[in-house]
C-alpha cells in the first residue's frame, strides 16, 4: 500500500528539454553537419590564430622559390611572388569570414524586419519595397558593388555595404513572402484577437515561424557574399593587395595554372570546404530547429 | 433584467470581391446580456463567423463593416480607434477559434503564450502570469497542469489544445467570451468535454459566451438563447427551448429536424435540407430562404419578411409561421423536403 502510494506520487518526469537543448541534441545526431561545425570551429580558430601567428609573414616575398611547390618547408608552396601560401591562406580565411558574417548580419538588419512589414501590413508599404526590390534586381550586382566601393572606397567595410546592396533583396523578399502566408495562419488572427500589438506579432509571433527559412537563407549567403568579395577583389575593387583573400589568390593561380596548379588548388579548396560546410550547417539548423519535426 | 453588455445594432459587414459585393452580414441586430450564453447557429457562408468578427473589428481583407453599431457597456466598438480596440481584443472581449491546432503558434510554449495574453494588457508580472497560467489551465481540466505549461502546442492532443485555447481567451477575466465552432475540429466525446467545460465556466465565472456553431444540439448542451442565421441575416431568435419546442422559421425547423438521432427508427433516412446555401452575390429576391422552403406562398418571391416578435421573447421573420403552418398544412405530419420522397415523416419506402 504504501510502495502504491509511492509509485503514484513520484510520476516519470517527460524530459523537458528547452528549444536550443534539444535542437543541440539533434543536431549532434546529424553527423554531416556536426563535421561542418567542426571545420568551421577550426576555420575560425584558424582566423583567431593569424592574427598573432603565422608560419611565416604573410606579405613577405621571396622566402621561397617562385611557384615552387609543397614543401616541408612550405606546406601549401608559394606564390608567383615566393611568398608562403598557408600562411596567406589563413590571413585570408579572416577575410572571408568578415565577410560572409558579416555581410548576412547587416542583410538580416535589413532585410527581415524590411521583409516582415511588407508581408504583414501589405498596401502601399508593400507595393514600394516590391518595387525597390525589384529595381534593385534590375541592375546588374557587380554594376552595383562597383560603383559603391569606387564612390566609398576600397575598404573591407566598404565591400560589405556593397554586398549587401546586391543582396539583400533575396532576404526581403524571402522573408516577405514567409510573413505574407504566415499572417494568413489561425493564430495570427488569434493573437490580433487577444489584442497583441502589431510589434509583438511580428517579432514574437511570424518571425519565430519564419527562423527556418530564415536560417537557410543566411547560411547560404555567407558563401555567396564569400564567393562575390572573391570575384571584386579579381576586378581590383575588393581587398587591396597584399591583403590576400581566396578568391584574389586563387585568381592569381589561374594564370599559372598550368606551371604551378597548387596555386589555384589550395585556396579553391579551402573556398569550397567553406562553402559545403555552410551549407550543410544550415540544412542541419533547419532540421534542428524546427519544433514540428521533432521526435 | 439587468442591461445588455454587448448591443450590436444594424451590422452590415461586405466583402467587395471580383465578382461584385458580398452583404455577408445584413442588417444584424441582438443583445447579449452578463453571463448568459448566447448561440449564433446556421450553415456555411451564413455570416455567423463574420458577425463574429465584425463585432471585434477583426474582419479579414477584402471585408469591410459599412454601417452599424457595436455597444459594449455604452461605447460603439466601431468609433474606436486601434489602440483602443485592441485595449478591449482579450482584455473584455476574447475568442477562441475553429482549430485549436493552427490557433496556437506551433513554435512557441503553450504556457507562454496564455502568459502573454495577460502581459500584452498589463494585468500581470511575469511572475504572477506564470502562476495564474498553471491556475488556469487547471481550471481548464488539463492534468499536470505546472508541466504542461512547458509543452509545445504539437505536445498536447486536441482537445487539450483546444483547452488551452479557452485558458488564453480566459486570462485576462474578459466579460464576454466569442467561441466560433470550438468542437468542430474535435472528435464527439471530446466535443462533449469542451461543451461541459464551456458551461461551467459560464456558469461559474459568469463570462458570458457567444457560441457559434452549425450545430443545433451543441445549442441545445450550452446555450440559453439562441439567434438562427440565414443568408447574412437573422431569421430567428428567443430562447433556446422556446424555439426547439416551436420554431416559427421554416429554416429552424429544418434545422432542428437535421439534427441526426440516436433513438431514431433504423429505417429513417437523415433528413437534409434541400437545395444548397443561397449564392450571396445574388441573393434570392423576397424572402432568402423561399427557393428551399417547403411552406413559401406566393409573397415569399417578392416581398423579404420583417423580423418581428411572434411569441413572447421570439422573433421571427416569415410570412408563413409556423403556427399557421401547421394549423393550414399539418406541417408535421404531411412535409418531407427531402428531394423525391414521399410524405410524412416515415418514409414507406424503407423495410
Amino acid at each position: 500500500m504504501a510502495t502504491a502510494a509511492a509509485i503514484v506520487a513520484t510520476p516519470i518526469e517527460p524530459e523537458q528539454a528547452s528549444l536550443w537543448s534539444d535542437a543541440w541534441r539533434r543536431l549532434r545526431r546529424n553527423r554531416m553537419a556536426l563535421v561542418a561545425a567542426v571545420y568551421l570551429t577550426l576555420l575560425v580558430a584558424v582566423a583567431l590564430v593569424a592574427l598573432v601567428w603565422t608560419p611565416y609573414r604573410m606579405s613577405a616575398i621571396g622566402i621561397a622559390p617562385t611557384y615552387s611547390g609543397p614543401s616541408a618547408a612550405h606546406w601549401f608552396g608559394a606564390d608567383e611572388l615566393g611568398r608562403d601560401i598557408l600562411s596567406r591562406l589563413m590571413v585570408g580565411s579572416q577575410v572571408s569570414l568578415i565577410v560572409g558574417l558579416g555581410t548576412q548580419l547587416l542583410v538580416l538588419a535589413v532585410g527581415v524586419p524590411i521583409g516582415l512589414m511588407a508581408g504583414y501590413f501589405r498596401g502601399w508599404f508593400d507595393s514600394v519595397v516590391t518595387f525597390v526590390i525589384n529595381v534593385f534586381y534590375g541592375i546588374p550586382d557587380v554594376l552595383v558593388a562597383m560603383i559603391m566601393v569606387f564612390l566609398l572606397g576600397p575598404s573591407l567595410n566598404n565591400i560589405i555595404i556593397a554586398i549587401v546592396a546586391t543582396r539583400w533583396m533575396d532576404m526581403a523578399r524571402l522573408v516577405r513572402g514567409q510573413a505574407f502566408s504566415l499572417r494568413e495562419r489561425e493564430f495570427v488572427e488569434a493573437g490580433r484577437a487577444s489584442g497583441a500589438r502589431p510589434f509583438k506579432m511580428l517579432f514574437g509571433h511570424i518571425l519565430p515561424n519564419a527562423l527556418g527559412p530564415i536560417i537557410i537563407q543566411a547560411t547560404l549567403g555567407i558563401p555567396s557574399a564569400i564567393l562575390f568579395e572573391a570575384f571584386l577583389s579579381f576586378l581590383g575593387v575588393g581587398v587591396q593587395p597584399p591583403t590576400p583573400s581566396w578568391g584574389s589568390m586563387a585568381n592569381e593561380g589561374v594564370q599559372a595554372i598550368q606551371y604551378a596548379p597548387h596555386m589555384v588548388i589550395f585556396p579553391s579548396i579551402a573556398l569550397s570546404l567553406t562553402l559545403m560546410a555552410f551549407n550543410f550547417l544550415g540544412d542541419g539548423l533547419r532540421d534542428a530547429l524546427d519544433p514540428r519535426s521533432r521526435r | 433584467m439587468a442591461s445588455p453588455i454587448l448591443q450590436v445594432r444594424n451590422l452590415r459587414t461586405q466583402f467587395a470581391t471580383d465578382q461584385g459585393l458580398v452583404t455577408a452580414v445584413d442588417d444584424v441586430s441582438f443583445d447579449l446580456y452578463p453571463g448568459e450564453s448566447l448561440g449564433i447557429v446556421g450553415e456555411s457562408g451564413s455570416g455567423k463567423s463574420v458577425t463574429a468578427l465584425s463585432i471585434l473589428r477583426l474582419v479579414p481583407e477584402p471585408g469591410r463593416i459599412v454601417s452599424g453599431e457595436v455597444q459594449f457597456r455604452g461605447t460603439d466598438l466601431l468609433k474606436m480607434n486601434d489602440e483602443e480596440v485592441r485595449d478591449i481584443r482579450g482584455r473584455d472581449i476574447a475568442m477562441i477559434f475553429q482549430d485549436p491546432q493552427s490557433s496556437l503558434n506551433p513554435v512557441l510554449r503553450t504556457g507562454y503564450q496564455i502568459e502573454e495574453a495577460m502581459l500584452a494588457h498589463k494585468k500581470a508580472t511575469p511572475k504572477q502570469a506564470r502562476e495564474r497560467t498553471i491556475e488556469l489551465l487547471r481550471k481548464v481540466r488539463i492534468p499536470a497542469p505546472e508541466r504542461r505549461v512547458k509543452d509545445f502546442p504539437h505536445q498536447l492532443s486536441g482537445g487539450m489544445r483546444q483547452r488551452a485555447m479557452i485558458a488564453m481567451g480566459l486570462a485576462n477575466s474578459p466579460s464576454i467570451l466569442i467561441a466560433d465552432e470550438p468542437t468542430t475540429a474535435l472528435d464527439v466525446t471530446v466535443q462533449a468535454q469542451i461543451l461541459e467545460l464551456l458551461a461551467d465556466l459560464n456558469h461559474d465565472l459568469g463570462t458570458a459566451i457567444i457560441m457559434i456553431t452549425h450545430n443545433m444540439g451543441v445549442v441545445a448542451g450550452l446555450c440559453s438563447r439562441v439567434i438562427v442565421m440565414y443568408a447574412g441575416q437573422i431569421v430567428e431568435q428567443g430562447p433556446v427551448e422556446q424555439i426547439f419546442e416551436s420554431p416559427q422559421h421554416p429554416y429552424t425547423w429544418s434545422l432542428i429536424r437535421s439534427i441526426p438521432r440516436v433513438d431514431a427508427l433504423r429505417h429513417e433516412r437523415l433528413r437534409s435540407i434541400e437545395g444548397i446555401a443561397p449564392d450571396l452575390l445574388r441573393p434570392p429576391s423576397g424572402c432568402r430562404f423561399h427557393p428551399r422552403c417547403p411552406f413559401r406562398v406566393e409573397k415569399c418571391f417578392t416581398d423579404p419578411p420583417p423580423l418581428i416578435e411572434v411569441k413572447p421573447d421570439q422573433m421571427s421573420s416569415c410570412w408563413v409561421t409556423m403556427d399557421r403552418a401547421r394549423k393550414e398544412m399539418g406541417a408535421d405530419d404531411l412535409v418531407d423536403i427531402r428531394p423525391g420522397a414521399g410524405s410524412g415523416v416515415h418514409p414507406p419506402e424503407a423495410r
